[in-house]
């Protein structure tokens, strides 16, 4: 089948199971935080915790931060850090929902495009509630909303594209060899603490070119600065053209691949898992 | 509308590629050269089975059998011929498998349901029949983790029976819990194929269990079709392929 062929028929595989799709999202939501206690808690509890420890040690261990662009270090933190919670959960979880949902594979007539992006639409609930919050500390700080938020929506949305097919790419070649999926989960630690979610990477690119196209290929820059282009910066997102030609490159190319890794793989899989 | 095929093999063959390792499974998407073994579960094998049919396919472990029924439910891929099935497959195989382990009893007969794509309505009809089917009581709204083997496959048989399949695939599910229960599963199945036109397809070693509920038979020996004709024929040529490996 022509790879035309292909993205027509993951569109229809979405659009006729599109029921199942979000009653399966709502089931892996309530089951990442079903059987504590405390539940839904835990879904603010844990960025809380990362973006405190992550602002002590730099403003206050190393003395570093600052104001950027007139809005405290701590704030112009969490605007970055918020995208890569999400991402963070894509970048493992898409690796890993395959396998996760190996009986929808092995046991049953599913489609298997559509398992991916279940996946994806329960961690996007959770991000979009932490967006709500964020804006809400923004407001109570001072910042009280701008017209550069409208471009949320439009961020979150290409995230949500870009992970899905990463999620179809990574969580089919996963499934076949378990790898994979340690691979990624090595990496992701470096993908976080070299995209600039903690520090600044406009002072970095200045300095060389190298550094000036790995940020700009980087998506996890793009994200985590296209927020803070909402919060922090007030600059729209047609404003910065070279980076967002890169990203939707990248888009395309990440598309291809999940398509092609479907291709190969879809008859293998279900001998394998 | 009797006469209708709702299963057709044409020339259909299954070949699993065996890797000497995982890691050489992974290196095999990307460089071709990767060496595997192939083994062919499933060699040239055609029928046609039509619709309110009983079918048994006997076979030995490693003959074939479960390949077919996989390709049938749609869920693996021949590497050759044609496979048409027509209506709602529901299958009994594996059945402590497929469930969700975090979610009650209760939550999966929901997610089943979902999945297979019934309507809440549907599913809520039949809640208090697969409940009561599954003899669970109290425990339908534990989580399925904690649920016993047993139970689960009481369950599974439940719901895979109760959902109106159009056809029935039974991979010696019914050798599940006490005399009792299987007597019970016997009686569901025997009434399924006899009110509702279902297709069963019956998948066993025990030949006598087999002429209780079908008429035709299906011999499978390493991957090929041997027999296919009257059940009581095909058990008896089942035996004495049996007995001669014996020798």
């Amino acid at each position: 089948m022509s790879y035309f062929g292909l993205l027509k028929e993951n569109l229809k595989e979405h659009k006729d199971n599109y029921v199942q799709v979000l009653r399966l999202s709502i089931a892996d939501l309530k089951k990442t935080y079903h059987g504590a206690a405390l539940g839904w808690f835990w879904a603010i509890v844990k960025p809380v915790v990362s973006i405190f420890v992550y602002w002590f040690a730099i403003e206050i261990g190393l003395r570093k931060g600052g104001d950027v662009e007139g809005v405290p270090f701590v704030l112009w933190l969490i605007a970055g850090m918020v995208p890569w919670f999400y991402m963070n959960e894509l970048i493992v979880g898409g690796t890993e929902c395959i396998r996760k949902y190996s009986y929808l594979v092995t046991k049953m007539k599913y489609p298997v495009m559509t398992i991916p992006t279940h996946t994806n639409i329960s961690k996007f609930l959770v991000n979009a509630i932490l967006v709500a919050v964020v804006i809400v500390i923004f407001w109570i700080c001072g910042y009280p909303p701008t017209i550069y938020l409208l471009q949320l929506p439009i961020y979150m949305l290409m995230m949500f594209l870009f992970f899905n097919a990463w999620g179809l790419f990574a969580g089919m070649i996963s499934a076949i060899g378990k790898d994979f999926s340690n691979l990624v989960k090595s990496f992701v630690t470096a993908v976080f603490w070299l995209s600039g979610v903690l520090w600044d990477v406009d002072k970095l690119v200045e300095t060389n070119l190298f550094f000036k196209i790995f940020f700009m290929i980087n998506p996890v820059t793009y994200f985590s600065y296209g927020f803070r282009n909402c919060f922090v910066y007030h600059k729209w997102f047609f404003e910065e053209p070279e980076k967002l030609c890169c990203f939707l490159g990248l888009y395309v190319v990440l598309a291809f691949l999940s398509l092609w890794a479907y291709k190969k793989l879809r008859k293998e899989i279900p001998d394998v898992l | 509308m009797k006469d209708e095929v709702v299963i057709s093999f044409d020339k259909v063959s299954k070949v699993y590629k065996l890797y000497s390792s995982n890691k050489a499974r992974l290196l095999g998407i990307f460089i071709k050269k990767v060496p595997y073994k192939k083994k062919k579960a499933v060699n040239d094998v055609s029928f046609s089975i039509k619709r309110g049919e009983s079918v048994a396919l006997f076979g030995k472990n490693g003959a074939g059998k479960s390949t077919i029924l996989k390709m049938i439910t749609g869920v693996t891929f021949p590497t050759s011929g044609d496979i048409k099935v027509e209506g709602r497959v529901s299958a009994l195989l594996e059945l402590t498998s497929g469930f969700d382990q975090e979610f009650s009893g209760r939550e999966n007969i929901y997610l089943k349901g979902h999945i297979l794509g019934l309507k809440d309505s549907e599913i809520k009809a039949l809640e208090s029949t697969i409940i009561e089917f599954s003899e669970l009581e109290d425990y339908i709204d534990q989580p399925v983790r904690t649920y016993s083997s047993g139970m689960k496959s009481r369950l599974g048989f439940a719901i895979n029976v109760n959902i109106k399949p159009e056809i029935l695939i039974v991979d010696e599910a019914l050798s599940v819990g006490d005399a009792a229960f299987k007597n019970k599963c016997k009686e569901k199945v025997n009434e399924i194929i006899k009110n509702d036109n279902v297709t069963l397809l019956f998948v066993t070693h025990q030949t006598a269990v087999a002429e209780e509920f079908c008429k035709r038979g299906i011999v499978m020996k390493d991957g090929k079709l041997v027999f296919d004709g009257e059940v009581a024929d095909a058990s008896k040529k089942y035996d004495e392929l049996y007995k001669k490996k014996k020798k």
